[in-house]
């Protein structure tokens, strides 16, 4: 299969990088025995001991299977993506940006597709509107969603599997695909014993500069559940590196960091969401959104509004957060989130002439506003 | 619109504007901004308000000056404003212009695919005959590539898919009618009044318009361009973009003769449609005055997929054989068999049958409109917007003038367009797209550069195995780190470089890119993720070239 071919392309960039770095790579399971001793268990099972000034954690994290009866008959993301064939009818569980990927995947092969999550919408703590924009499009594109559902049991029958909801639901399906969660991947590496603290979901406790309560002891990605995304890790890594070897101490920047779910369309954002402007801005806040259906459409006869959104103080005139449902939305957002970092102002923005035609010149033209939100005031 | 209300705040606003009175004692003649008019509409009546607020020493000076010029007789105007063309220029001068409050009127010829000096239509070119349709065009003509991509992720169909150019055509020439439709309707929501036909100047403040006069305070010129053919042997048998664009049918084997965005689009279009593509271009190398790398790249990825070029060679005339094949006949020799032989040559300003010689409307060396920063013409009544002026002729440029325009004569705040830093893209087959300085313009302009240069294989053709590669660049000054240019040529380039013109146009700096987070996995992340630059230019000595 091509993609493993290119999984196993990438490995081996993977393992040049490291040994054109000088990093000498060892296989095996890696233990932490000591403050400054790592055990490691290499493929043959015998253990070999190296001694480090500085130990770093960075053994991310896995797919988790919720305690529901039957849950040895579902998959995760990993089986998900090395399936050996497309599953006719699929059910996914969660309502994260693993679950719309995956449905949005395989629903754009031709599955028939049941997305079951919690809530009343998907993608909780994005933007509310984006994920009413994101729900409209999956429903749009024929995936069938099933809001404030958990799943029951999953019983395996001749025609295939049985998936019971909690609404009294029966759905048959080919596969069912867990993607409620990832967990911290703390459990073997014995740091109870060396004395590192964990939080209560299993993630490694660090400090800013990705330090643990064990001073030669550092751990990065999503081991630390800071915010698990891969540019996040690799600015991690940067900056332990830099202040434990390059003798300049640096925390790493958490805000306006962009990211992007890949449903179809995809969703991308930076900055804060509408509701968390609202929350932390002084004053007003000033919401712009453009909502069309994009060039290529009109043609198609596809129905399906893209969504672009600026999110404002109305007092400094400061972009708090950009945000877009739409076709090359992540592409889009990238350029963006420089301007956002850099505390760009709407009058920038508008300032700026647009590239046409683009969906993105959207986001340099937006010229009235949709709604002025005034902070609640509240009762002293 | 504008009512007496609001009359107060934009005399206050005249009274305390620095800028316009500083422009007012600039221009050369009668101050037509402030000539008092009767009060018989309601926008004429706050400038008439103004006239009588002489009590300021400043307006007295204005309405002094104003009255010596044309006498004693307050001027009545038809209109505050009368545009002459409905394109994108036009149409947002006069919109905005009538949102402030002063009455519009505007006249385009009546609707045509293909424009002639009695055919238009309401949208102009980048609506009819320019970005719309080309896009169409252009997404129409990329499946080619994506089915031909698609096998590598699994698909496959017994028959390839085939094009129905009259399906195209006919969706196309719906979606323009539709447009056309809508530009009819911001025009009628704004209350400005559309009048179909030929507008000719007759005097400084009045319009003709198929025999019918008007009069107007301000006339906007917004005519636009059109295709140029340059006159060869056969050249009657050529085509033009206009053409290009609503051919019954599609071409078997094309000649485009042109190096610069239209042609190269063309050849995209056309080659996406499985046409047999010939671009023959004068210089070594195409699109003139883009960033050298860029020019390079385009032309290999544009090769790749087999559109020949052939360089460093002109049209001298074009043969039609008896089986109705044309021959193009170059300075090279000669290549036969084209159904098609297209000329994207360039295009001219349309100002010819407007009177502007009679009226004494100065015009550039290459018969453009000469304008001022502010858009005025040499008549002070006179203004003109957009690629009739031959300024930056992008759409997004001629809406920033139009803008401008209204902001200047009606919202009582000089504006002048700012052309820096303006991003734009091509549409070929790959995309390009750039905001700022090419490489060389650095250099000239900087002399310390830093390059920072990517050219990779984008994550898709990994699988599709097809070559696409994207090249991307960014520019900076050695001494400030400020980004002076950027430049891309990839899939989605044009949506790609929109985001990063807002920061190049703030001035921001490598530096500020560099402590972005990426977005994983784009193409875009790139752009913020290039440590080491790939030379650096110091004045003086051969370029650094530093080892990967």
């Amino acid at each position: 299969m091509l993609q493993t071919e290119e999984i196993i392309r990438l490995n081996g960039i993977y393992k040049r990088l490291l040994s054109n770095a000088g990093v000498k790579l060892y296989e095996g399971e890696g233990k932490i025995v000591g403050p400054n001793e790592v055990e490691v268990t290499q493929l043959d099972g015998t253990k070999i001991f190296y001694s480090a000034k500085h130990i770093l954690i960075a053994t991310g994290s896995r797919a988790q299977r919720p305690p529901i009866p039957g849950k040895e008959l579902a998959i995760t993301s990993d089986e998900a993506l090395s399936l050996d064939e497309l599953p006719k009818r699929a059910v996914v569980l969660g309502g994260g940006y693993i679950a719309v990927e995956f449905a949005s995947i395989w629903r754009g092969m031709g599955s028939t597709v049941d997305l079951c999550f919690r809530k009343e919408l998907p993608l909780r703590g994005f933007d509310d509107e984006m994920r009413a924009a994101v729900a409209r499009n999956l429903e749009g594109r024929g995936i069938n969603l099933h809001p404030r559902t958990n799943l029951k049991a999953l019983v395996k029958t001749e025609e295939g599997m049985k998936v019971l909801t909690d609404h009294g639901e029966e759905i048959i399906a080919d596969v069912v695909l867990f993607a409620t969660g990832r967990i911290p991947n703390t459990k073997r590496l014995n740091l109870e014993a060396v004395g590192v603290e964990l939080d209560k979901i299993g993630a490694v406790k660090v400090d800013e500069y990705s330090r643990t309560n064990v001073p030669s002891i550092w751990a990065i990605g999503d081991v630390t559940n800071r915010m698990n995304l891969t540019p996040v890790a690799l600015m991690e890594g940067t900056y332990f590196a830099k202040t434990v070897f390059g003798g300049e101490p640096c925390k790493p920047d958490y805000s306006n960091i962009p990211c992007a779910v890949f449903c179809i369309p995809p969703l991308s954002v930076v900055g804060l969401n509408e509701e968390q402007a609202i929350e932390k801005a002084k004053g007003d806040v000033l919401v712009f959104t453009s909502t069309f259906n994009p060039m290529k459409n009109t043609i198609s006869g596809r129905q399906e509004k893209t969504i672009m959104k600026l999110v404002v103080d109305a007092e400094t005139d400061k972009v708090l957060g950009a945000s877009m449902c739409g076709p090359d939305g992540p592409e889009i957002m990238q350029g963006i989130a420089v301007a956002l970092k850099c505390g760009a102002t709407k009058a920038q923005f508008d300032s700026t002439v647009g590239i046409h035609p683009s969906a993105a010149e959207e986001f340099v033209t937006m010229r009235s506003v949709t709604r002025r939100v005034s902070k609640p005031k509240t009762n002293l | 619109m504008a009512t007496a209300l609001s009359a107060p705040k934009l005399t206050t606003t005249f009274s305390s504007s620095q800028t316009l009175q500083t422009l007012c004692k600039r221009l050369p003649n009668s101050l037509s901004l402030h000539s008092p008019s009767s009060p018989l509409s309601l926008s004429t009546a706050r400038i008439s308000l103004l006239s009588r607020r002489a009590s300021f020493s400043h307006r007295r000076h204005f309405a002094a000056r104003a009255e010596s010029d044309n006498g004693a007789e307050p001027r009545r105007y038809d209109f505050d404003l009368f545009t002459i063309g409905a394109g994108s220029g036009g149409v947002r001068a006069s919109r905005f212009a009538a949102n402030l409050g002063a009455s519009v009127a505007i006249c385009e010829l009546p609707f045509a695919t293909i424009s002639s000096e009695t055919s238009g239509g309401v949208g102009g070119t980048c609506v009819l005959r320019g970005c719309v349709p080309k896009k169409l065009l252009v997404f129409a003509s990329k499946y080619s590539h994506e089915f031909e991509e698609s096998h590598g992720f699994g698909w496959k169909y017994e028959v390839e898919p085939k094009h129905d150019w009259s399906v195209l055509m006919a969706n196309k020439n719906a979606e323009l009618q539709r447009l056309t439709g809508i530009y009819k309707n911001i025009l009628k929501n704004a209350g400005v009044t559309l009048i179909e036909g030929h507008g000719k100047i007759v005097d400084p403040h009045t319009v003709d318009v198929d025999g019918k006069l008007y009069s107007a305070r301000h006339i906007l010129i917004a005519v636009g361009g059109r295709p140029f053919i340059p006159e060869i042997p056969g050249s009657e048998y050529a085509i033009d973009s206009d053409k290009a664009l609503d051919l019954p049918s599609k071409p078997e084997k094309i000649a485009i003769v042109g190096g610069g965005y239209i042609a190269l689009e063309f050849a995209g279009i056309f080659n996406g449609l499985t046409s047999d593509v010939h671009v023959f271009i004068r210089q070594k190398k195409v699109l003139r005055g883009f960033d050298e790398e860029v020019r390079d790249f385009v032309a290999e990825q544009m090769s790749l997929r087999g559109i020949e070029f052939h360089t460093e060679e002109l049209p001298q005339a074009i043969l039609k054989s008896a089986d109705g094949s044309l021959t193009l006949k170059t300075t090279k020799g000669a290549v036969e068999g084209f159904s098609h032989v297209m000329f994207a040559t360039g295009r001219k300003p349309n100002t010819k049958n407007l009177g502007l010689q009679e009226v004494g409307i100065k015009l550039t060396k290459n018969g453009a409109i000469e304008v001022d920063e502010y858009s005025r013409t040499s008549v002070p009544s006179i203004w003109a917007v957009g690629d009739v002026t031959d300024r930056v002729n992008l759409t997004p440029v001629a809406l920033m003038e139009g803008m401008a325009l209204a902001k200047t004569l009606f919202a009582n705040e000089p504006t002048k367009p700012d052309y820096r830093a303006i991003p734009s893209a091509v549409f070929s087959q790959p995309p390009i797209g750039h905001v700022g300085l090419a490489e060389e313009q650095a250099i000239q302009e900087y002399g310390d550069v830093d390059i920072y240069t990517e050219n990779f294989r984008p994550l898709k053709a990994t699988l599709s195995g097809l070559p696409d590669r994207i090249f991307m660049k960014i520019i900076v000054c050695a001494k400030t780190n400020k980004v002076l240019g950027l430049h891309m040529c990839g899939e989605d380039s044009a949506e790609i470089v929109q985001g990063f013109a807002v920061a190049v146009k703030a001035g921001l700096t490598k530096a500020d890119f560099d402590m972005t987070v990426g977005i994983h996995p784009t193409s875009a992340e790139a752009l913020v993720t290039m440590r080491t630059p790939k030379r650096k230019i110091r004045n003086g000595s051969p370029p650094e070239v530093l080892p990967n």
